[in-house]
């Protein structure tokens, strides 16, 4: 069973990205130390060298899932792919780049060389990967496109509204809508990949952890 | 409920004016007028008790005494307030005039029944968890000291809210599974929580001081009779980073009651804090962030989502590191 971290903003996204995790393993994972929290961007990208030499050197995690929202910021595209790219307005681009930067400095620990890297950006927040399916003008394409227009096709806060029915829900609510929704994938997640390729490189970076194990 | 109020030699509030929304969340310095806005709104509710002042011509007015002016939402925005004081910080009268405009020029009975039921919290964890008279169960003191007896009596007189409070308390706390409340022979009432899995009761006076804090703000968010206004110095004191977003959803739970389900009207919240990582919380609507400014001797109020730069500052940082750097402002003098 893989051994897994997971690096979050809040109990529901945790929740959301366990369900998730599961889907694209096609099975449990051990979740190795439950609760770690970020304070949003770019708390993530200051606290992440530490956290990958915490589960690196005290831990026998495989591997760290990140996901942050990816808010007014570029969008990530198979561009940003190419060897040697980096795009600094990208977080996807960024969150990679600590994960590289910080492990190649690690000597072998536990068995593993270095914590596997997962990294996914919900576009522009992750309740739009709740809405995928629901709401077909919502995805990531949609977003891009509004980001190059200045045509934003919808708000976060529009976004909140439509998953929780008020833009200020509270964590319990929050927590159940996240996993209400992601349920939905769980048994295939091709529309979810498809509508949101920022998951989609999550879920490459997960199945790629199998393959090497 | 307010939906304005303007300062004039209160205190360091020399001239300024804030308005107000349902939610406020209130940073800055030691000194700058945090507690003062929350005093002038206790002040309003004390003078409401007292017969009105008779109209003052402008002529009779003295330029340096402190006032303090209120303006009201609807129903009651045909109303204005106004605290006269004796010095820069005590207020002896309070006068209503009727606006050109608005709605309730005849109803000050109407607004003067919602002032008085204005409240200001600086809760004491020792008052917290103190043995309370069940006889003063009804609303909970300022300083909590009667949460022991405020939560018997909503136990016996509205069990369902009893059970949400309850079963909020025990979410957030999973470590406990019962609140334990022991009449005794003489009136009075024990409040402990029981460990979970055990028959181990913990006495109030053995709970951390964030858990006592977490019940009294729980109280309050579970009233069925909330007051109209409510006012909490420090809400973050004793509460783990990490729960300040239960304390912001309950605080939520007063002012947007319709998040909740609940249909009851809102309560207008204004509270203090010192903690960054409260006001992270508030990224997606810096318009309930009320900064206050010390500058010399004069303080005076702005509004977060006056920033026209915000949504770009946050970019490479969080809100509360963006205060602490300074370039919010709401921060000491050095």
């Amino acid at each position: 069973m893989m051994k897994l971290a997971v690096l979050s903003e809040s109990p529901a996204d945790e929740a959301a990205i366990a369900i998730l995790m599961e889907a694209v393993l096609g099975g449990h994972f051990k979740h190795v130390h439950p609760g770690l929290r970020a304070r949003g961007w770019p708390s993530v990208e200051q606290v992440l060298p530490s956290i990958i030499r915490h589960l690196h050197f005290n831990t026998d995690a495989d591997g760290l899932v990140v996901v942050v929202d990816s808010d007014d910021s570029v969008v990530h595209t198979a561009a940003h792919d190419a060897p040697g790219y980096f795009h600094p307005q990208c977080r996807m681009c960024r969150l990679r780049a600590v994960f590289r930067q910080t492990a190649k400095k690690f000597p072998p620990a536990h068995g593993r060389s270095r914590v596997l890297r997962g990294v996914g950006i919900a576009v522009p927040a992750v309740e739009a990967w709740y809405l995928c399916g629901l709401e077909e003008q919502v995805s990531e394409a949609a977003w891009a496109e509004g980001l190059a227009t200045g045509r934003l096709p919808y708000t976060r806060a529009q976004l909140k509204f439509r998953v929780y029915g008020t833009d200020r829900p509270n964590l319990q609510l929050e927590t159940q809508r996240a996993v209400e929704e992601v349920r939905r994938h769980r048994h295939d997640l091709r529309r979810l990949e498809n509508d949101f390729p920022s998951f989609a490189a999550l879920a490459r970076d997960i199945r790629s952890w199998k393959k090497n194990s | 409920m307010i939906a304005s109020v303007a300062f004039r030699n209160f205190k360091a509030l020399r001239e300024t004016s804030l308005v107000l929304a349902p939610f406020n969340l209130v940073i800055g310095p030691n000194g700058s007028g945090k507690t003062s806005l929350i005093q002038a709104i206790g002040q309003l509710r004390g003078l409401s008790r007292l017969p009105l002042r008779e109209p003052v011509s402008d002529a009779d007015r003295r330029p340096e005494a402190a006032e303090i002016t209120f303006r009201f939402h609807p129903p009651f925005d045909g109303l204005e307030a106004s605290l006269s004081c004796v010095s820069e910080a005590v207020c002896d009268f309070l006068q209503v005039t009727p606006l050109p405009r608005g709605e309730g020029v005849d109803d000050w009975a109407g607004l003067r029944a919602r002032l008085l039921s204005m409240r200001s919290y600086r809760f004491d964890h020792e008052g917290i968890a103190s043995t309370s008279a069940l006889k003063d169960g009804g609303e909970l003191a300022e300083d909590g000291a009667n949460l022991a007896a405020v939560l018997a009596v909503l136990k016996k007189e509205h069990p369902q809210e009893f059970a949400r409070l309850k079963a909020e308390l025990l979410r957030i706390q999973p470590e406990y599974d019962e609140i334990n409340l022991v009449e005794r022979a003489d009136h009075t009432v024990e409040l402990g929580l029981r460990l979970a899995g055990s028959d181990d009761v913990v006495p109030a006076d053995g709970l951390a001081q964030g858990t006592l804090y977490l019940m009294a703000i729980l109280a309050l968010a579970f009233d069925p009779a909330p007051p109209a206004i409510v006012c909490i110095e420090e809400i973050d004191r004793g509460i783990h980073p990490r729960r300040l977003r239960e304390i912001r959803d309950l605080l939520y739970r007063l002012s947007y009651p319709a998040s909740t389900g609940e249909t009851r009207d809102p309560v207008q919240v204004i509270t203090t804090t010192h903690s960054p990582y409260l006001l992270d919380l508030f990224r997606d609507h810096p318009e309930e962030v009320v900064i206050t400014e010390k500058h010399g001797r004069t303080a005076h109020f702005t509004r977060l989502s006056d920033r026209a730069d915000l949504s770009s500052l946050l970019e490479n940082g969080s809100l509360g590191d963006l205060w602490f750097s300074g370039i919010l402002g709401g921060v000491p003098d050095e």
